[in-house]
């Protein structure tokens, strides 16, 4: 099945309903569906074939369902992108991927119009208006727009073009869906290819163990654009639940508010999410009867919060998750009723998942004999976009590399120990070391630069960046700070600069990061 | 104003690296200006405990107290004269 037809599917069944709770709007799955279906014809009179790739560089809103949808039901590829992303990740996105449109905030526009001479490929760019999907956005005229190159349009227009009108759907299930970037180890993000068939498949997953219904109203604060807020938006479109829309997580009280007030049966986070829930919010002091279960993915939960957040939240069944971008979202899932038994633990393979641990000449690990996780299923990618190469290394004869090091004890429960590769993992973003160290290096007063993880209690790791500048003089932690925040987004600058006079190596010449992490302790 | 200068001066140094060309009004959000996360506002609150001897409460923690320099530096001001 499409995953556009996750909506329509669920909009006949339930038109009334809703299915998205944004800034106390509430827009049905039958209004949705209208929407989406006038979108996609008015990509379509735009010259939108199957098969391109179209952005979406919004913040979560009704206006991003309505572009991922709407993009996917006119037979194109979704490319989402942070609405965080500096003008020049956002043309190194659309340029690895030859996007020929793009949907954006308005706010983006002023990021965009920086690097838009030099996106070739890009010929219409679509502006959304706060307001656009329920019809109260604000009366802007084309030549509004700052001077730049033709090809703006603003999403009003579109929809108003393509109202009443039906693409018929040409999707087939091994057709791509999504290309969701991802950091590399090798410095640029790598594009993971999704087809329908692999969402589909870790939708029905994610529904069958979690038990989701189309009574479930989940509480959003993952960013869509990431394989974990994609998977709330999929699962919940399939079984006609209801989505309340948040975008971050600055103000947990604010958030918890909205939770006891709608009734929220889910509400799914990363571990840097339930260390400020249980940390820097007045959670205590609310009830949550509504409240059927929490996830937590990007992380095991330490005894000490697990047991914390069931003295708080009694009656919530606490579920820990694991994945990756290249598996569509979910590999593993540990059960409530495992969580303190094998605690640590990431848990088994969710359902259609097969998952080994296996040795570096990839025979399979004796049980607890660490090994790398590798696995097999529907879900997994077909490959990076564009790259053979880093796709033969990750997607082998015997299933997806994950990178992951983990030991499986005897009853099948996996514990993950550490990673193969060189990411960070900072409040839920996946971070490639080697992204920040090129950015750091383009100061022409820096020598050497290593960039590290080191362990904060909020974040998971905290970003440090050990730097060797060629003169002392005249370079300062801000320099590498601001030169970090020009050329990436906010969540990649370093917590920490701190300047050596040299980086520790190894004989071969391979820098000692283990080493840098006992450095400040 | 003496608070809201010393709350500027400490957004400017760690959120903006001590660049002041950064245009930052007293009433700009700070969530809109997209600068500080949600582990971000942490800091802040440690900053303002800190700076000027006032407990945040787990309650206190929302955007109509925290989310542009003017709305610290009343709710420093009102914290104080609850406090005093």
């Amino acid at each position: 099945m499409p995953v556009s037809d996750f909506l329509s599917d669920s909009a006949a069944r339930f038109p009334e309903k809703d299915f998205l709770v944004w800034r106390n709007r509430r827009i049905t799955y039958g209004s949705m569906s209208r929407k989406v279906d006038a979108l996609a014809a008015g990509l379509a009179d735009e010259g939108l074939v199957a098969g391109e790739r179209v952005g979406i560089c919004m913040g979560n809103s009704t206006e991003y369902v309505m572009a991922y949808f709407g993009i996917m039901k006119a037979g194109a590829v979704v490319v989402p992108v942070s609405e965080q992303s500096t003008g020049r990740g956002l043309a190194a996105i659309l340029n690895n991927c030859q996007a020929s449109m793009l949907l954006i905030d308005r706010v983006v526009l002023q990021t965009l119009l920086e690097v838009l001479p030099g996106i070739p490929s890009l010929r219409r760019v679509i502006i959304a208006v706060k307001g656009d999907v329920e019809g109260e956005g604000a009366e802007e005229r084309i030549q509004d727009l700052p001077p730049g190159p033709s090809g703006f349009r603003f999403l009003r227009q579109i929809l108003t073009e393509g109202k009443g009108k039906v693409v018929p759907c040409i999707t087939r299930e091994p057709d791509l869906a999504m290309i969701c970037y991802t950091s590399g180890t090798t410095g640029s993000p790598k594009g993971v290819m999704l087809t329908h068939r692999n969402l589909m498949a870790n939708a029905d997953s994610i529904v069958e163990y979690l038990r989701l219904t189309s009574h479930d109203k989940m509480m959003v604060v993952l960013p869509f654009y990431y394989s974990y807020g994609n998977s709330l938006l999929t699962t919940h479109a399939k079984v006609g639940g209801t989505l309340h829309i948040g975008r971050n997580f600055v103000y947990p009280n604010s958030v918890l508010e909205l939770m006891v007030r709608e009734g929220v049966t889910g509400f799914a986070g990363v571990p840097s999410t339930f260390a400020i829930l249980l940390n820097r919010s007045a959670i205590r002091k609310y009830a949550f009867p509504m409240l059927r279960y929490l996830t937590q993915a990007g992380g095991a939960m330490s005894p000490r919060s697990a047991e914390e957040l069931h003295r708080i939240l009694p009656g919530t069944d606490i579920f820990i998750m694991y994945g990756q971008t290249e598996a569509s979202a979910r590999l593993t899932y540990l059960a409530p009723a495992d969580l303190r038994r094998k605690a640590g633990s990431i848990g088994k393979p969710i359902p259609g998942v097969r998952i080994t641990i296996r040795r570096e000449d990839f025979t399979p690990c004796a049980p607890r004999e660490v090994g790398e996780i590798v696995a097999e299923g529907d879900n997994v990618m077909k490959g990076y976009w564009g790259d053979q190469e880093g796709t033969a290394r990750t997607l082998r004869s015997d299933g997806l590399h994950t990178g992951d090091m983990a030991w499986m004890d005897e009853e099948g429960y996996i514990y993950i120990v550490g990673r193969q590769s060189e990411f960070i993992k900072s409040g839920g973003h996946r971070i490639g070391a080697k992204e920040i160290e090129e950015a750091i290096l383009e100061l022409p007063t820096v020598h050497e630069v290593a960039v590290v993880g080191e362990e904060d209690e909020i974040l998971g790791e905290s970003i440090t960046a050990y730097v060797v500048a060629k003169e002392r003089s005249g370079i300062d932690p801000h320099a590498i700070q601001r030169c970090c925040r020009d050329r990436l987004p906010v969540y990649m600058v370093p917590r920490k600069v701190v300047f050596m006079d040299e980086l520790p190596k190894t004989i071969s010449g391979k820098i000692r990061k283990n080493e840098l992490r006992r450095v400040e302790g | 104003m003496e608070v809201e200068m010393l709350i500027r001066d400490f957004i400017v140094e760690n959120f903006l690296f001590g660049n002041v060309d950064v245009p930052l009004g007293d009433e700009d959000s700070f969530l809109q200006k997209g600068f500080i996360d949600s582990t971000g506002i942490l800091e802040v609150v440690s900053f303002i405990e800190e700076k000027f001897g006032i407990k945040v409460e787990d309650d206190d923690l929302l955007p109509e107290n925290l989310d542009s320099i003017r709305r610290l530096a009343d709710f420093v001001v009102r914290k104080r004269s609850l406090a005093a």
